[in-house]
């Protein structure tokens, strides 16, 4: 029984992850209709983002080793200029293409990214270390749980509370909003203004920094692609979620948290593995009964 | 010009022209090329093969496809399940069946496998994930592709996981791979003149029309995704053959975007446009690939670094979707000059028929 | 008011038009179905989105060989009922009948097999072929082999004047000839039921009467019923025997074109200022 709900903690901690990433994603999904490949290379870009460049092996930490209140605005800002050049130089030409070519832009900018760091960064993964003080767990109760997770759900729940203030209160906010909701009557309207483009692209770049800083914090380890599988889990999560809907993107990370948090647990040992087969095989299958995912929105209902 | 002579004309053209351009690059290097060419020629040609299969689905269906190579992994394996020698396979793979670990077969068995085994994988991913939106569709390719690699990555009994497999028998060089995507052209062109390609264009074009035009759009989609991954599952097995070593990684994001990338330079609409971006496409690739390994200008020695084959390509690619998103080619597809044969039919006394479909058709 | 020409006969143009030379037994390139007496259904249909009722209790039936109109004001459900007469809606309540079968959970696709078809409003041509192409893939799907499926396509566009454009890719169509090539569309492999949505929609006066010739000739010349959902009066009191009125999902009067024409109701529903929503 404890360890099941220690198993819960440790869902509602990799939860949080996916939920973030797929909220980036599913931001500029609402409003320009992008499947964003390139969203795990934005997080790949705000773990390099801590260290010094270099192709040694051993990785020297730059703006990783400023202080907190310097760091983490600096690791955004430099995230948050990626997607936006990404934006301006790619998917600003490409506003009136159709989804598959975005998709297969997204794919190249993504591509661009990976193999960038490999010139910068050389190809032997490199081990980091951020914020290891917060690896001791803590009693609550019967339950050992590590500091890192319960900071992990805390700050998710602080970003999406966030967002969801911005998204209601502010105009632009509520432009990408009323854009997610009903893509061409905000067409009608006139969102497809590039500000409002640009601050989406924004916001996508803040919560991916968010995921890497959290992401490395866990993990320790460097690679050039250590975003791809993040940015499968979190379409997958959007996919199953609902395209198009910013809760279904928080329900289906959480969703596929828990997947793939109980798989890891209770497939048996030869089986572990394969874990992200059987993540993937359990959501196809939902899929089957859902096509439209948890929770669908008009937005992909075909019109007739 | 009578209906049956006409559409004969129209579905040979195609893959007659373009099988004879490649036969004249073939012929060309195998007469005056050096050995490195004759390997890249032999190893563009695969990769044509490949193109082509993918075009199969996406060209036709409009739907966008990352999983492809996951197929090509699945054939590639297959044929090093039937070709590598028995003793090697006891110790290293000794999850096989004993139909496979304990025997090799000789050609064309391996590519009998490998192609019926990714067309069987192809039909059951197919048949539950094409009725998804084409962008939930697109998705799940991708996650097949990781699930492919996950799977051979780590199912170290059957596939020897991370390490290599090596000591796949060769198959022959150029003209194997020519006979090879000569055919795989011939497929393609049939199945793009068929029914089942004209109604999985419509899909393409409409989806909803489609079927008020009594299409089972599910039907022709996973139709041509069997066919395509046929195809390129035959072409993962000349590939293992080619190259006589595999580990899964070399079937993933790289491959997956390089082929790619082929499809939409050249343009994704038309077979020609596949041909012609996998031309293209490789020689920009061959290009920076002897700059990173350096050239000499003025007696200093210049090169660029290890990566710019991948950077390059990527730049490439945002720039043919930016200013050119029909690519080189912009749906383009050869067609037979009609007019012309009609022209000489005159000519030598056969009747004349005022008709509206000699002319040419721009598909 | 202008929205309900009075003509002074019901159908007279519908009458005259119907009145041309039929065609002969042996001319006729399209063959009819045997199933003449089967009609097509909706039943007590209702639908609703969410909350939102767009039918509500529709009942409507189509006979064969009939030209029946569908009107009523934006908004009045009218392609809703539509897309559940094809298959691309289902029902909440009640059943669509074709014959004696109940064909309510049928595919779109199942029901242009059962000899179920229709337009759309955005004419939704498949661009980038040709139109022979266009028209073939109908006969395809339904199952015909290649040779006859070409043949079958290059004798309805002949029938509706169009031939010479059957190489031509169907994006870089006139707006009329893409209406010509929707309905042809609808018509090849000799359906039972063909239901038009908005098919003068953008159209001339001089246009709109070439489109009643040829929507009127289709009960004699392919042998089956139609539905036409339309807001040009002119053509629907032009082409119909009998009308069908919807306002806010519900049927509020049914009858010939003169009856429909000073039917209260029906003049409240356009003037917007009758039946509560």
């Amino acid at each position: 029984m404890i360890g099941f709900v220690q198993n819960i903690v440790d869902a509602l901690s990799l939860g949080s992850i996916y939920a973030l990433a797929a909220l980036g994603i599913g931001l500029l999904f609402g409003i320009l209709r992008l499947i964003n490949f390139a969203h795990g290379d934005f997080i790949t870009i705000g773990a390099f983002a801590l260290i010094v460049p270099s192709r040694n092996e051993t990785a020297v930490m730059g703006i990783g080793s400023l202080p907190f209140i310097i760091m983490v605005p600096a690791v955004c800002a430099i995230v948050v200029i990626a997607a936006l050049m990404s934006d301006r130089l790619v998917f600003r030409p490409l506003r009136r293409a159709s989804s598959p070519t975005l998709m297969v832009a997204s794919f190249s900018v993504g591509y661009l990214i990976q193999n960038s760091i490999l010139v910068i960064f050389g190809a032997r993964p490199k081990g980091i270390d951020l914020w290891s003080a917060l690896g001791k767990q803590i009693a609550v109760g019967p339950l050992r749980v590590p500091q890192l997770e319960l900071v992990t759900i805390g700050v998710t729940l602080l970003l999406m509370l966030a967002l969801s203030a911005f998204l209601k209160k502010t105009p632009y906010g509520m432009q990408i909003r009323a854009a997610a909701e009903d893509f061409q009557m905000a067409r009608y309207l006139g969102v497809k203004a590039n500000s409002a483009i640009g601050v989406a692209f924004a916001l996508s770049g803040i919560l991916a920094a968010a995921v890497s800083l959290l992401y490395i914090s866990q993990t320790g380890t460097l690679t050039n692609v250590l975003g791809v599988p993040l940015m499968l889990y979190a379409f997958i999560a959007t996919v199953i979620g609902g395209m198009g809907s910013l809760v279904g993107a928080v329900v289906g990370g959480f969703t596929v948290g828990f997947l793939a948090v109980m798989l890891q647990a209770y497939l048996p040992d030869d089986l572990r593995s394969f874990r992200d087969a059987f993540v993937f095989g359990a959501v196809v299958l939902v899929l089957l009964v859902r096509p439209a995912g948890i929770i669908p929105t008009r937005a992909l209902a075909q019109r007739v | 010009m009578t209906e049956t002579p006409r559409r004969l004309i129209e579905s040979v053209w195609l893959p007659a022209c373009l099988s004879l351009a490649l036969a004249i690059c073939v012929v060309g290097v195998q007469l005056v090329g050096s050995e490195s060419l004759r390997v890249t020629l032999t190893e563009m040609l695969i990769r044509l093969s490949i193109v082509v299969g993918i075009y199969i689905f996406i060209g036709n269906s409009g739907i966008i496809s990352f999983g492809q190579i996951g197929f090509m992994c699945i054939g590639a394996y297959a044929t090093a399940w039937a070709t590598c020698d028995p003793t090697w396979k006891q110790i290293m793979l000794q999850g096989l069946p004993d139909f496979l670990r304990e025997h090799t077969y000789p050609f064309p068995i391996p590519i009998a496998l490998a192609s019926s085994l990714s067309a069987a994988v192809a039909f059951l991913f197919g048949y539950t994930v094409l009725r998804l939106s084409g962008i939930g569709a697109s998705i799940a390719t991708f996650a097949f592709l990781v699930v492919v690699n996950n799977v051979y990555s780590n199912w170290t009994s059957v596939t020897g996981a991370t390490s290599s497999i090596v000591g796949i028998p060769s198959l022959g060089g150029p003209w194997a791979a020519l006979a090879f995507s000569c055919l795989a052209i011939v497929v393609a062109s049939v199945f793009q003149h068929s029914h089942f390609g004209l109604m999985l264009r419509a899909s393409r074009d409409d989806e909803i029309a489609a079927k008020a035009s009594a299409v089972d759009v599910l039907k022709v989609r996973l139709v041509a995704f069997v066919f395509s991954a046929f195809l390129i599952g035959a072409g993962g097995s000349l590939y293992a053959q080619f190259l006589g070593i595999l580990t899964p990684d070399m079937f993933y994001m790289s491959l997956t975007f390089i082929t790619l990338a082929m499809l939409v330079v050249g343009g994704i609409g038309s077979l020609t446009g596949a041909v012609a971006g996998t031309v293209v496409v490789t020689l920009i690739i061959e290009s920076l690939r002897a700059l990173e390994n350096g050239i000499f200008l003025a007696g200093e020695k210049f090169a660029l670094p290890q990566g710019s084959q991948e950077i390059g390509l990527g730049i490439a690619m945002a720039l043919i979707l930016i200013f050119r998103p029909q690519g080189l080619v912009g749906g383009f597809e050869l067609s037979p000059p009609l007019r012309l044969l009609e022209r000489l039919r005159l000519r030598l006394g056969a009747p004349a028929q005022q008709s509206h479909d000699l002319v040419s058709r721009g598909d | 008011m202008g929205l309900l020409p009075k003509l002074d006969s019901s159908g007279s143009v519908g009458v005259a038009v119907a009145a041309r030379a039929p065609n002969t037994a042996d001319s006729d390139p399209i063959p009819v179905m045997e199933s003449e007496a089967a009609d097509l259904v909706a039943d007590d249909i209702t639908v609703a989105f969410g909350g939102l009722v767009a039918i509500d209790n529709v009942t409507l039936r189509i006979m064969r060989r009939e030209i029946l109109g569908l009107i009523g004001p934006n908004g009045a459900g009218k392609t809703t009922l539509v897309n559940c007469l094809t298959g691309f809606q289902r029902p909440n309540k009640g059943e669509i009948r074709l014959g004696g079968q109940i064909a309510s959970a049928w595919s779109p696709q199942h029901f242009r097999k059962a000899g179920i078809s229709r337009t759309f409003q955005a004419g939704r041509l498949f661009r980038d072929m040709t139109v022979l192409e266009n028209v073939e893939v109908t006969a395809a799907g339904v199952g015909r082999l290649r040779q006859a499926s070409r043949r079958m396509a290059l004798e309805i566009l002949d029938h509706f004047g169009i031939a010479d454009k059957a190489q031509t890719i169907a994006g870089t169509l006139a707006y009329t000839d893409e209406r010509r090539v929707g309905i042809a569309r609808a018509l090849v492999v000799a359906p039972a039921f063909v239901l038009l949505d908005e098919p003068a929609a953008g159209m001339t006066n001089a246009e709109c009467d070439d489109l009643m010739t040829a929507i009127s000739g289709i009960p004699d010349d392919f042998g089956c019923g139609v539905l036409i959902v339309e807001h040009n009066m002119r053509v629907v009191m032009g082409v119909c025997r009998r009308i069908h009125v919807l306002d806010s999902g519900r049927t509020i009067a049914e009858g010939t074109p003169s009856e429909i024409q000073t039917n209260r109701a029906v003049i409240d529903a356009y003037l917007g200022t009758g039946t509560p929503r």
